[in-house]
């Protein structure tokens, strides 16, 4: 093991209880980030979580379309328009909006109704655990999440409600299509959907488009484009998916209070590091100067204190790593669950390593200025 | 004669600035030889710390230079002065100045380590050093486990083991009994019996004069007397065999 490793090692681990506040310290602040952060992850997979299950090559959608939830319309007539362009296999339309689901007891709540043409197989709900896609074809039949058993007041398959003064007969449960605005997502036929929000049969949200085999995607895109005209647009998922995260992320100000968080977590851990680091080698500074007098280059010495700032990095982010694990499984269950991805794990740890090399240079500078002469004094 | 390994010429130190401003050091000139042990010899504020600080460079003086084996500290650097005292010179402190975290072993090979070198060599190498000063037995000891004297003897053994041309010792017997501080300047005496490698002890306590082979006597700043001590070869040649 090189000695310069020994050295900063055995000075961290000298005095243990500094060690321990420097630790918390960050951990406090790794853990911070990281809830901050996987918040932020979970959000935009939340936010996204329709576009990713529907099962289309693009969407057609009414120009400045924000996000998924936004309820404008698109003349249904596009949608032979659409169905005209070469390379167009399917142009399923689909129908989404807020309406009030009232239990049998007389209550309501506000529901998000999701419809889809569900021959075609454009937005159907998946995890099903109850029930069968097939029986959401009969009248009034929809599928909804466990999840909201509670919030909707029923109590499983078969269940019966109304929405819009109209029947409504849970034929199919899900497990896990958790809404980020806490709204239940209520699934159904297009026409039911239609029906229960009250858009016209002329009207549709958006029509997902799906492609003849072998079709060029962009090719069938810009046709679709200029087919369709200027008051749509015509993008690939992935572009949808992106401007929804935008806008629920950015538009609304949500991602930037969830970075204000994860900046300050950074800040305050890079105070703690850089206070400990400095008072460590304040403490250690006679070594500091024999070093220096014996003839030690200062990049050697601030090597030993880099390798302080490493070990603590280390060690603070194997405990914050492990509170992180905790809050992932506590919180994967709710409306919005943090997402510690293997790349936001990876960025977390480069992250923490940085703070504490940059928390070192306050020490650097103390030592920088040591006069090995001082070891004839003391 | 034998090689002068390290001399100041005509070395002026004026410290401090204003009404506060002293001057250390008076145009002082000294050579020290392969071979020989020196001790440097006054009172309290006579200019012996600052004369060993700058011989140590660590210190640079206001006039005149510092040789080190011929060559001269003029216009270096804090990195170019640091890297002539890992080449040149070990160090022995009043207070050991030992890494209290480290063991025997690792304080020494940490004058290798800073010269790059490291590995089993090293570590081989910082063991013959402490078996050379005795403490073959406790090269795992720290050094709160180790007696005054042997902390000193590390130290020692820190100071020799990169094989440096000049020894330079401050006041290495101070914070010790009789006995141990004659042990000390017996193994100081032994190492300066290596015709390339001068050794200089800074001290005030006329016990070691039977060791030196030169006393240089400062005062208020300036050399007063220069002694050498032909006699005393003979002594430290018995310590050597003993």
């Amino acid at each position: 093991m090189p000695l310069v490793f020994t050295l900063a090692f055995r000075n961290l681990f000298h005095d243990r209880l500094r060690l321990i506040a420097t630790v918390i310290g960050i951990v406090f602040s790794i853990v911070l980030v990281m809830v901050q952060m996987g918040l932020y992850f979970g959000f935009g997979r939340m936010v996204t979580t329709m576009i990713d299950n529907a099962s289309a090559d693009l969407w057609v959608m009414p120009k400045g379309t924000k996000c998924f939830e936004d309820p404008s319309l698109l003349d249904a007539r596009q949608r032979n328009r659409a169905l005209s362009v070469p390379g167009v296999a399917e142009a399923i339309p689909v129908v989404i909006g807020f309406a009030d689901w009232r239990t049998p007891s007389g209550s309501s709540t506000p529901v998000f109704v999701v419809g889809s043409d569900l021959r075609s197989g454009g937005l159907e709900p998946w995890n099903l655990v109850e029930g069968r896609l097939e029986s959401l074809s009969t009248p009034n039949s929809v599928a909804v999440d466990k999840t909201y058993f509670d919030r909707l007041g029923i109590k499983g398959l078969g269940a019966r409600a109304e929405i819009r003064q109209q029947a409504v007969r849970v034929a199919a449960v899900t497990d896990g299509i958790r809404s980020f605005t806490t709204t239940p997502y209520v699934f159904m036929d297009v026409d039911r959907a239609r029906s229960y929000t009250g858009v016209p049969s002329s009207k549709a949200t958006y029509f997902l488009i799906k492609l003849d085999n072998g079709s060029n995607l962009d090719a069938v895109r810009a046709n679709l484009q200029s087919t369709l005209g200027a008051d749509v647009e015509v993008l690939k998922p992935s572009e949808f998916r992106e401007r929804s995260r935008q806008f629920w992320l950015f538009g609304t100000g949500a991602g930037a209070a969830l970075f204000a968080g994860a900046i300050l977590g950074i800040i305050v851990g890079t105070v703690i590091v850089a206070q400990t680091l400095y008072s460590s080698t304040k403490d250690h500074i006679n070594e500091f100067a024999t070093l220096r007098a014996m003839g030690s280059s200062r990049s050697y010495i601030y090597k030993v204190i880099i390798w302080q700032a490493i070990l603590n990095a280390v060690i603070g982010f194997g405990l914050a790593a492990l509170v992180g694990a905790a809050v992932v499984r506590a919180t994967a269950a709710s409306a919005l669950p943090i997402v510690i991805t293997p790349e936001l794990s990876v960025g977390l740890f480069v992250l923490t390593v940085v703070m504490c090399i940059i928390s070192a240079i306050a020490a650097i500078m103390k030592v920088t200025r040591i006069d090995p002469a001082q070891v004839f004094t003391r | 004669m034998s090689e002068i390994v390290m001399e100041a010429v005509n070395v002026e130190k004026v410290l401090g600035n204003g009404p506060a401003q002293i001057r250390a050091l008076k145009g002082v000139s000294l050579s020290l030889r392969g071979g020989e042990l020196t001790l440097l010899m006054g009172p309290s504020g006579s200019g012996k710390t600052t004369l060993l600080s700058i011989l140590g460079c660590m210190l640079t003086p206001t006039e005149g230079t510092v040789r080190v084996r011929g060559d001269s500290i003029d216009g270096k650097g804090p990195e170019e002065l640091a890297k002539l005292r890992r080449e040149n010179i070990g160090y022995v402190f009043q207070s050991y100045h030992l890494f209290p975290t480290l063991s025997a072993t690792d304080n020494v090979r940490l004058a290798l380590d800073v010269r790059a070198e490291s590995g089993r060599d090293a570590k081989a190498r910082a063991r013959e050093a402490l078996a050379r000063v005795g403490l073959a037995q406790k090269t795992a000891n720290y050094p709160k486990q180790l007696s005054g004297g042997e902390q000193q003897r590390v130290a020692i053994a820190r100071a020799v083991v990169g094989e440096p041309s000049v020894i330079l010792a401050d006041e290495p017997t101070a914070a010790l009994d009789s006995e141990n501080g004659k042990a000390i300047m017996g193994i100081l005496a032994g190492i300066a019996k290596d015709p390339k490698r001068g050794v200089l002890v800074v001290t005030h306590d006329p016990r070691l004069v039977p060791y030196a082979d030169r006393i240089v006597h400062i005062e208020d700043g300036n050399i007063v007397n220069e002694e050498v001590r032909n006699n005393s070869r003979s002594l430290r040649e018995m310590l050597g065999k003993a």
